[in-house]
């Protein structure tokens, strides 16, 4: 989109249509091609809608980067004797991501398109949208859709009169960043807290209400429809080989023009940061970024000079992740954002393993502690233990996602934290 | 201020930087005209989760489920293939009635679902947007994570606060106004977000804070925002 900017050099083709209202409506999406592709897709049946999905190289889109139509075959391909279940993850909860709200609210039949497209494909007969609660505008938005949807007869007992029947539900969370783990998230749907399951087994043998399951994320399945309509050759065009296709960059912190930018993958983080975005805000300059929202390892400005695809950020030492490039110019204490992160998810720990629950509350205090200027050497040697602590020991990895940030702060803004153990007073007065 | 007053007037979606699409309106922008009235019923029942379940007219003492409302949970439930998999519509359903979520509430939906209380009780209080006390007529929550802290959401968060003339989880004396920091909203790019009841207003100052305020004493007066 690029909303509240955009730029020339966009490839906008999830985006295409942000900002436009008439473009939520059934028919002028309609207008925009909307549906060609559900119906091309009816016609192929789901084998080959599958490999379509499978050969373009689609990569989920809520993070981990997980190759969509590999996912999909690992669903039963008998729907005889359990029924199937498509979840959509709109639950966009990691700080610095904000494409999935922008796709319910100015796109939402792209999301039903996709997610019809998806469930034919899977034999799902039922689509669960689990929204996050706080996302009522664009909930409401997708609500007005799925009616749409039904009384066109694109959803429901008879699609398109092929004779399959999906339907589609729109659900809404009630706050809880973990729901948005794709167990939690299952529990949530069931009615129970959202709190993540051991796998395995994994969702597609035993997922939501106890059947098989695949869940999605919005961009995801919105970038489906455009395989179906123009191919699988044409997805690998745009990006890299291991990465292709186009993807949305969340453009947030101290930039010019921020905003949701769709790029192919590989896109350079520098080009992106001073180009496309202005470069930094006031005439400042740049600090650090965290390139896939706040889960990620910091990378420093020196850092910056890579392609944005899931192999080059993670060479770099992080991961691309959502996509949500979070900027600090110079001014920025680097202890202070990072406690803020670290009280986030000790706020959002599930509660269930002890390391999470106890780890992420005592990093906290642990960082309100070196930013008062009350600490010693000692509590960087306990940060860098609770860390070690909270790396692969836990059921879900919001464990490690607020592990990241700290032990990538601390190896590379060392300096900062030493100031505050010194009682700098520039220091202290920054945080 | 004069500035940040007109700007808010022309396209509050957003309370400050509309960038290339200042010709927006709010309608364009929040998709009020697309979305409409939604019937109390629930519509399409796959549909009939759609509520705010934050609403500025509350009945605290409202019966639940009758009448449109005893519809809509059947909608609901029709919907899942068991009753427990209702639970958080339905509790969004109350609060929506009531404004907050009373441990006779919660025995009251569990009842509805066939669950036992204590279980309800249970998950309810597992997420964050359930009140177990009553808010005001509004309820603002400022996002303080870190997109929005980089761009000094602390200070929009005082702001309300001292215009609101309340204190953090507390409820001005007038009964309109509660604030909170809220966690990330999804909406970093448009920082300071901040969440009042179901809307958002976006890039918010401490500068937007008084027009905002003032927008929502009109609303308030003239009968409210639903």
């Amino acid at each position: 989109m690029a909303y509240p900017y955009r730029h020339d050099k966009e490839t906008r083709i999830l985006t295409a249509h942000f900002g436009e209202p008439d473009a939520r409506t059934l028919e002028g999406w309609k207008r925009r091609g909307g549906y060609d592709a559900l119906r091309k897709a009816l016609g192929m049946g789901p084998e080959k809608v599958v490999d379509e999905v499978k050969n373009s190289g689609l990569r989920g889109r809520g993070g981990a980067g997980f190759p969509t139509g590999l996912k999909w075959t690992f669903m039963p391909k008998d729907d005889r004797r359990q029924p199937h279940y498509l979840l959509i993850n709109a639950d966009e909860s990691e700080p610095g991501a904000f494409k999935d709200r922008e796709l319910c609210r100015w796109t939402p039949h792209q999301l039903i398109e996709g997610a019809l497209i998806g469930a034919f494909a899977i034999r799902a007969k039922h689509v669960y949208i689990y929204v996050r609660g706080e996302f009522f505008e664009p909930a409401q938005i997708v609500a007005r859709a799925i009616e749409e949807a039904y009384a066109a007869g694109y959803a429901g007992a008879d699609v398109m009169g092929s004779g399959v029947g999906i339907d589609v539900t729109l659900h809404l969370g009630a706050g809880a960043y973990i729901c948005g783990e794709e167990t939690g998230l299952m529990n949530s749907l069931e009615g129970r807290r959202g709190q993540p399951r051991i796998k395995p087994p994994f969702p597609a043998a035993v997922g939501a209400f106890g059947q098989p399951s695949t869940i999605n994320n919005v961009e995801t399945l919105c970038a489906v429809p455009h395989i179906i309509t123009r191919g699988a050759q044409w997805y690998r065009s745009m990006g890299t080989e291991k990465s292709p296709g186009t993807k949305m960059f969340n453009m947030s912190g101290h930039l010019v023009r921020r905003g949701n930018y769709e790029f192919p993958l590989g896109f350079n983080l520098k080009e992106l940061i001073y180009d496309v975005c202005g470069g930094i805000r006031d005439g400042r300059s740049l600090k650090a970024v965290i390139p896939g929202g706040s889960s990620v390892p910091i990378l420093s400005a020196a850092e910056i000079d890579i392609a944005l695809d899931y192999e080059s950020v993670a060479r770099a030492g992080s991961m691309l992740g959502t996509a949500s490039v979070i900027v600090m110019d110079d001014r920025t204490s680097i202890v202070k954002q990072v406690r803020r992160i670290v009280e986030f998810y000790a706020h959002e720990s599930c509660g269930q393993c002890t390391p999470c629950r106890e780890g992420t509350t005592w990093m906290g205090k642990i960082l309100r502690r070196i930013e008062a200027g009350d600490s010693t050497e000692a509590d960087i040697e306990t940060l860098t233990e609770l860390c070690r602590n909270m790396t692969g020991t836990t059921i879900c990895v919001l464990s490690d996602s607020a592990a990241a940030p700290v032990l990538s702060s601390l190896r590379k803004f060392r300096g900062e934290y030493d100031a505050l153990l010194r009682r700098d007073e520039p220091a202290l007065a920054s945080v | 201020m004069a500035e940040a007053k007109t700007k808010l007037g022309a396209n509050p979606g957003f309370a400050g930087e509309t960038g290339e699409f200042a010709h927006l309106t709010e309608s364009d922008v929040r998709g009020t005209a697309y979305v409409g009235t939604r019937p109390l019923d629930g519509g399409h029942p796959g549909a009939s989760a759609s509520y705010p379940y934050q609403l500025a007219d509350k009945q605290p003492d409202a019966r639940l489920f009758e009448g449109p409302y005893a519809e809509r949970l059947e909608k609901i439930r029709s919907r899942y293939p068991d009753s427990r998999g209702a639970l958080l519509p339905v509790l969004n359903l109350a609060q929506e009635i009531r404004g907050h979520l009373t441990a006779e509430s919660m025995a009251s939906v569990a009842k509805a679902l066939d669950l036992a209380p204590a279980y309800v009780r249970g998950v309810a209080t597992f997420y964050t947007m359930y009140n177990t006390r009553p808010v005001g007529r509004y309820l603002i929550q400022v996002c303080t994570n870190v997109a929005c802290n980089l761009c000094d959401a602390d200070d929009v968060v005082a702001a309300f606060l001292e215009r609101a003339g309340t204190e953090q989880g507390e409820t001005s004396a007038d009964g309109l106004f509660t604030v909170i920091e809220a966690e990330c909203l999804g909406a970093c790019g448009f920082p300071a977000a901040v969440q009042i009841n179901e809307r958002y207003f976006e890039n918010v100052t401490p500068d937007d804070v008084p027009a905002i305020l003032e927008r929502l004493r009109a609303e308030s007066a003239g009968g409210g925002h639903r």
